[in-house]
């Protein structure tokens, strides 16, 4: 057995579909969500100002509507599986808000090996964002050797502070800044899996 | 679909000589790229991997337009290290048996075909034809015996099925893993390496007529 610890990303990762775009069909602002998603994506924007713009334009929507809608999203089931499966040795590394995934993250039974940002809850709307996830700082601070799985430009330092970075392209491309880092890269879930699972 | 088995295609290198600015596995054959060319004829094997560095993304693109479920393993230091590094690369997670094939040599679509359906160890081998050959020496048994640049009976093609667990990874040129395990069985293999534009052109030729010498 290895000692390998996993570190995932949630959004297209985990996740069939782009979380903060589904959110944004609800207030008809996708296209602006989607536009400023994609050059976060390729790195035109630093993560953090893209995500605090993107929370912002979101903000409007009931704490609660978007984690309902959150926890239903499709996911990306073998590379879940895997997770649920290895619990103990996996951890989700994201940006987003513990209040818009902990619905997910609870039906995963991964809230304590979830790391993401936080935001207060004021009534059922997103108050002051009070942490932004660094996921460099984050790898940073295990100490097992890390296998890394990602597809954007904000997995890029967290994959460069792995053993083993992996791109998964199932979703969306692999950012290009990624693609300079990463070990393999996947486009079929089933054959990511298979791959994780030999690594255990 | 053949499940015992990973077959190793090496991609990285920039194919310099050829002179046409691209990796070969992007080169045209008769309509199709190299890549594509290759990997129709892996579609029984479960497990191809692609080891991927000079122009990876356009690799990646059109080899997964033809089938998503593959491996691609990253080679960097294409610049720098020879086939072994890719390949070695490519064995994390490997089957019991791999199959390794330089992403620039064009195969008879038959004798692929006879080499990846058995389960025997053993080294493709064929006419000595290319202008930096690594040639082989081979026993009463037609077994390779040594590997040699100076003199031997047949041209290494760069394919080989070998047993995962015999193989020490190493970064220099892909037959210094697999000189340790030798004796080894030969496969005769009708193929076509593309090195030089001159190579190509007899590659296209020979495709063209259905891989036949």
């Amino acid at each position: 057995m290895s000692d390998y610890i996993f570190l995932f990303d949630l959004d297209s990762t985990m996740t069939k579909k782009e979380i903060l775009p589904e959110i944004s069909v609800l207030i008809g602002r996708e296209k602006e969500i989607r536009a400023v998603t994609e050059s976060t994506m390729k790195g035109e924007i630093p993560f953090e100002e893209s995500f605090l713009k993107r929370v912002k334009i979101l903000s409007q929507i009931s704490v609660k509507t978007v984690n309902k809608l959150v926890s239903e999203i499709p996911l990306n089931e073998e590379i879940v599986r895997f997770m649920m499966e290895n619990h103990d040795r996996c951890y989700v590394v994201t940006g987003n808000l513990d209040i818009w995934i902990s619905g997910l993250m609870n039906k995963l039974g991964m809230m304590d090996h979830c790391l993401c940002s936080t935001a207060r809850d004021d009534n059922d709307t997103v108050g002051e964002v009070l942490t932004i996830r660094n996921k460099y700082a984050t790898a940073k601070s295990f100490k097992e050797p890390l296998v890394v799985i990602g597809d954007g430009d904000n997995d890029s330092e967290m994959a460069a502070q792995a053993t083993i970075a992996i791109g998964y392209g199932g979703v969306r491309p692999i950012a290009p800044s990624l693609l300079n880092v990463i070990d393999y890269a996947f486009y079929d879930e089933d054959k990511c899996a298979a791959f994780l699972r030999g690594l255990l | 679909m053949i499940t015992n088995k990973t077959v190793i295609i090496s991609c990285a290198g920039m194919g310099t000589r050829l002179g046409i600015g691209s990796t070969k596995a992007l080169v045209d054959i008769c309509g199709k790229p190299m890549i594509i060319r290759q990997l129709e004829m892996l579609d029984e094997v479960e497990d191809v991997r692609i080891v991927v560095g000079y122009q990876a993304q356009k690799v990646i693109d059109v080899a997964k337009e033809y089938r998503k479920d593959l491996t691609f393993c990253f080679n960097y230091n294409y610049k720098t290290t020879g086939t072994a590094a890719s390949f070695s690369k490519a064995l994390l997670c490997a089957k019991e048996l791999v199959v390794s094939l330089d992403g620039d040599l064009l195969v008879n679509p038959q004798d692929m075909k006879a080499f990846i359906h058995d389960n025997e160890e053993k080294i493709g081998g064929c006419i000595p034809g290319t202008d930096d050959p690594v040639l082989m020496q081979l026993n009463e048994k037609k077994e390779v015996i040594a590997f040699s640049r100076e003199k031997g009976d047949l041209e290494w093609t760069g394919l080989s099925q070998v047993r995962r667990e015999r193989l020490t990874p190493d970064d220099r040129h892909l037959y210094f893993m697999l000189e340790p395990l030798l004796p080894l069985k030969t496969q005769f293999v009708r193929t076509r390496e593309i090195d030089t534009y001159n190579d190509y052109e007899e590659a296209i030729a020979w495709f063209s007529r259905g891989c036949i010498d």
